[in-house]
């Protein structure tokens, strides 16, 4: 192996991966003979794997995790943004509907 | 050889510091860029709670594997750049560089794929005018794709500091790295939106 070979970055993209083949399964819940259906929990799911996806890529990969405090509490503040934002517009949406 | 030689700001690996990878500034775009994309979502999923059976229609033409593959090759090319990243701060230009290119292998493995992707609904009569959900996917495939593409120049300058010794810079390294980073996060909101929620 190579000297620089980063074990913990191999582990954080081996957990993105499994993360996004874990999807395939999730969307066989929702679908019936070919077709998707509407599911309030496949979609709840489907956005917190994609948050938690988006937190690693960042805490992992662009080094979020050795920066300084105010860097790693901004980075989590903008993921629950993001939640709270796409939760919110979801729900609000569901209820006008 | 240069490959023994130290990057100019090494910081430490593991342990928090005072260090920002690749300063202020890029990370002010990222979280705009981040704040700009969450918008267009909201504006998809409210839609998306209007017509929903709109969507699912629109969404069952779509290939799932073919999304999750798109995820894994841009995923991959990210761990790439983390990885040259972290080889250049360690010295080791030649792994950096590879890195680099195998970087710019995956991203245009990314961008073929989405290019058949988008052949292959276009031959079956899915475009941008045919229905709201295909006006979405368009729209935010094809944004994406325009980052990417952006990306592509950014991995060019990558390349040009890391050829040089002279040129060499860590914090340039470091910024690259972050936009093809955002890059991919973006990408990964966007599958999950297009093509898993329901």
């Amino acid at each position: 192996m190579e000297n620089g070979f980063n074990k913990r970055i191999f582990v954080a993209w081996l957990i993105l991966v499994a993360i996004s083949l874990v999807y395939l399964w999730i969307d066989h819940s929702a679908t019936h003979q070919g077709i998707p259906t509407a599911s309030t929990v496949v979609t709840v799911v489907a956005i917190c794997f994609a948050l938690i996806k988006v937190r690693i890529i960042m805490r992992e990969f662009m080094e979020v995790r050795g920066a300084p405090r105010f860097l790693r509490r901004l980075t989590d503040y903008w993921v629950v943004l993001m939640a709270i934002a796409l939760f919110g517009v979801y729900f609000v949406g569901i209820a006008v509907a | 050889m240069t490959t023994t030689e130290r990057a100019v700001s090494p910081v430490p690996e593991q342990s928090p510091s005072e260090h920002v990878p690749g300063g202020r500034d890029i990370w002010f775009f990222v979280l705009f860029e981040s704040l700009a994309f969450t918008a267009y979502f909201c504006v998809y999923l409210f839609n998306r709670t209007q017509h929903e059976q709109v969507f699912l229609l629109g969404q069952s033409h779509l290939l799932l594997w073919l999304g999750v593959l798109e995820t894994i090759v841009l995923l991959t090319s990210s761990w790439a750049v983390a990885s040259c990243v972290q080889d250049a701060r360690a010295g080791r230009y030649d792994a950096s560089k590879r890195e680099a290119l195998l970087t710019a292998g995956f991203g245009a493995l990314f961008l073929v794929l989405k290019v058949i992707e988008w052949v292959r609904l276009i031959h079956a009569g899915h475009t941008f005018t045919s229905s709201e959900f295909f006006q979405y996917f368009f729209f935010l495939t094809v944004i994406h794709c325009i980052h990417l593409l952006i990306g592509f120049v950014v991995l060019g300058v990558l390349w040009y500091q890391l050829s040089d010794q002279k040129r060499r810079s860590q914090p340039t390294v470091e910024i690259c790295a972050t936009y093809w980073h955002s890059v991919d996060f973006f990408w990964v909101l966007i599958f999950a939106l297009l093509y898993v929620v329901r």
